[in-house]
């Protein structure tokens, strides 16, 4: 097992990229460390697949520079640049077998018949496929195919694998092994890799740090915990995760701590705004705690929010049940574990209950300057 | 349990049968006509060709293999060889062009294909011959350059031959080769690319063997096309240049000579269904590597 060793291995500095009128990437910034695992989250259109095309040399951007292990590669074609990709598609060469498809990179390489072979058989095993090499790929489902097209990026020994939604074509429980396989196997040959998805369970299970892009920016970049406890802007938190959101507007600031009146009552959060600014009061549902008793019994607790509702609706979902509650005419929803909401009724009082450290705070995007 | 052990084989066996006899009746019409107009008329061909004044006979095969026949049928092969390798020489790219068009262009470009087509070969041959005469379009614009002081003699040399082929046949190899080359899938040139080939090398490991299907079908087309082509030797060159074609409707139509006639026309059909065999040939094994 290795994991990151800290030392810079594909630098992205300030790279822009336009199609016509229109700027897919506009001044993007990112490093990769040696063995580290990133990706590239967001929805589609948000200029994640071109910034992996950009590091895979299929595209070539108007500004910036982007180097892999030490070197410039930004001119450089994307043969002469040693990457491995994942397509989408696995984009397999259906003329030749696995084994020849797996060897395509060194033969072209002009490498010796007996180190290819050799090589083959190396990363075949490595993905399990080695009694295989003889079949057409177009004979293999489509676990096996990406394995192939997988084992055809390794072969070559690249500098840096990309994934560009490479799991997305499996199907929900052979994405999940997948994800847990290759994170596991990408671990053991110490590959630093950036894949490209919209997934967002993918991007927590596979990743040492996420990027979550946006029109062509990077949003936030930190490691999955903190992206997740702590999103740094309104659409980081609506990306990844579930979140119960109400809006309204600044009453008082102190101490990094800033009261918002919204419908639902008055609540506090963690942020820094000025009185009377327009914002987005935000919590993850588990962090919402069901109390039926209204009539509580922590009212002065000032580390907490309360918001005294109605329940509107019970949805069991197995291992937790989601509670939609009603307050001054908006809807909060909170997360329960197991069998937390088996008393509750569409109908009852209720009182939410959770703490202002759990509680985000963003600028309006919607309201106007 | 026991219900499906026992219906299973039931539907199983009546399925394919019903099948069978549904496929057969479909391909009964087709069958029928196939045998009636085109494998019983071989049939008399190549029993007329063997047939003697005295019973069986193989003289008039003798024959073809005097040097003058020999040399008739190296006319054929070589036109056939001439216009297939130009043809697939300018036929190869024009087929990428036409894949890579878009809207209008591609538009333009299938209508200068497929019109043609609409136009009978006579047609074409004669447009060619007006074109190339000493007093032709392209001697009468050549001699108003000044490009030349006298008309050049174009019109039944065997530059006609080729260009005019060329210029029928080509249709028939970029169809099949835009065919295939507008399913290729670009992700795999990518795919070469970032595994280290160069365009040239992606070029002839990934984009040559996977449109080599277009390629074989359009050069088994035009070479059988080419090798048997009547209307266009006979108007772009003439006797200068004897053909299987022309010698096989020569010894119908004028030598009454039915044996000889039939046994050219065993030896074309032999050579075109030995090129077609060899590319079907060359296809299985080029698709199963």
């Amino acid at each position: 097992m290795s994991s990151p060793d800290g030392a810079p291995h594909v630098v992205i500095r300030s790279v822009s990229k336009r199609y016509g009128p229109l700027t897919v990437l506009d001044r993007v910034d990112l490093t990769v460390a040696r063995g580290e695992l990133v990706t590239l989250l967001g929805p589609s259109g948000c200029g994640k697949t071109t910034l992996l095309r950009l590091v895979a040399g299929l595209a070539t951007p108007e500004e910036g520079a982007i180097a892999i292990a030490g070197r410039d590669v930004t001119r450089v074609p994307p043969h002469r640049r040693n990457v491995g990709v994942v397509f989408q598609s696995y984009a397999l060469f259906p003329h030749l077998t696995v084994a020849g498809n797996v060897a395509f990179g060194l033969a072209v390489r002009g490498r010796p018949r007996e180190e290819i072979d050799r090589a083959v058989a190396r990363t075949l095993s490595l993905v399990r496929l080695e009694h295989l090499g003889s079949r057409r790929v177009s004979a293999l489902s489509g676990g096996q195919q990406q394995r192939v097209a997988l084992a055809r990026a390794l072969a070559v020994e690249p500098e840096v694998l990309l994934f560009d939604e490479a799991l997305s074509a499996l199907d929900r429980n052979l994405r999940e092994d997948m994800q847990v396989e290759l994170r596991r196997l990408l671990r053991e040959i110490g590959a630093t890799a950036i894949f490209v998805t919209h997934d967002q369970d993918e991007a927590l299970t596979m990743s040492d740090r996420i990027a979550v892009m946006n029109g062509g920016r990077i949003e936030q970049l930190a490691d999955p915990k903190t992206l997740y406890a702590r999103p740094a802007t309104l659409f980081t938190l609506g990306f990844v995760g579930q979140s119960t959101r109400v809006r309204g507007t600044v009453a008082a600031a102190a101490d990094g701590v800033v009261t918002v009146d919204t419908p639902v009552g008055r609540l506090s959060a963690m942020g820094h705004f000025a009185a009377g600014s327009p914002v987005v009061v935000a919590a993850r549902p588990e962090h919402l705690n069901v109390v039926a008793d209204a009539a509580g019994h922590d009212g002065g607790d000032r580390a907490r929010n309360r918001v005294d509702g109605r329940v509107r609706a019970v949805i069991f979902q197995g291992s937790r049940s989601r509670i939609e509650v009603e307050a001054g005419g908006e809807t909060l929803l909170a997360e329960l574990p197991g069998r937390g909401a088996a008393d509750l009724r569409p109908g009852d009082d209720a009182r939410l209950v959770w703490p202002v450290a759990e509680t985000f705070v963003y600028p309006d995007p919607e309201a106007r300057p | 349990m026991t219900d499906t052990a026992v219906r299973t084989p039931v539907t199983a066996v009546t399925r394919p049968d019903n099948d069978r006899w549904l496929t057969l009746g479909f391909a009964a019409p087709a069958t029928v006509v196939l045998a009636l107009l085109f494998v019983l008329p071989l049939a008399l061909l190549l029993v007329a060709s063997v047939a003697g004044p005295a019973g069986f006979s193989l003289a008039e095969y003798g024959r073809l293999t005097t040097p003058h026949y020999l040399g008739v049928i190296w006319n054929s092969l070589r036109l056939a060889v001439l216009t297939t390798g130009i043809a697939f020489a300018i036929g190869y790219p024009a087929a990428f062009a036409l894949a890579r068009a878009r809207g209008v262009v591609r538009s333009a470009l299938l209508a200068t294909l497929f019109l043609p087509l609409a136009a009978s070969v006579i047609v074409k041959a004669f447009a060619w011959t007006i074109l190339l005469r000493s007093d032709g379009i392209v001697n009468t614009v050549l001699l108003a350059l000044g490009l030349v002081d006298e008309p050049i003699r174009m019109i039944f040399t065997e530059t006609a031959l080729i260009v005019g082929a060329v210029n029928i046949f080509l249709p028939f190899m970029i169809l099949p080769i835009y065919a295939v080359v507008a399913q290729l899938d670009h992700r795999l040139v990518d795919a070469a690319a970032t595994l280290g080939a160069s365009p040239a090398v992606a070029f002839v490991r990934v984009v040559v063997p996977l449109t080599l299907p277009g390629i074989i079908a359009g050069v088994a087309l035009v070479f059988s096309l080419s090798v048997s082509a009547y209307v266009v030797p006979t108007l772009l060159i003439g006797e200068r240049y004897p053909t299987l074609s022309t010698t096989i409707a020569k010894a119908f139509l004028l030598a009454r000579q039915p044996a000889f006639g039939a046994a050219a026309g065993v030896v074309l059909l032999a050579i075109t269904l030995a090129a077609v065999a060899l590319s079907a040939r060359l296809g299985r094994s080029g698709g199963s590597r």
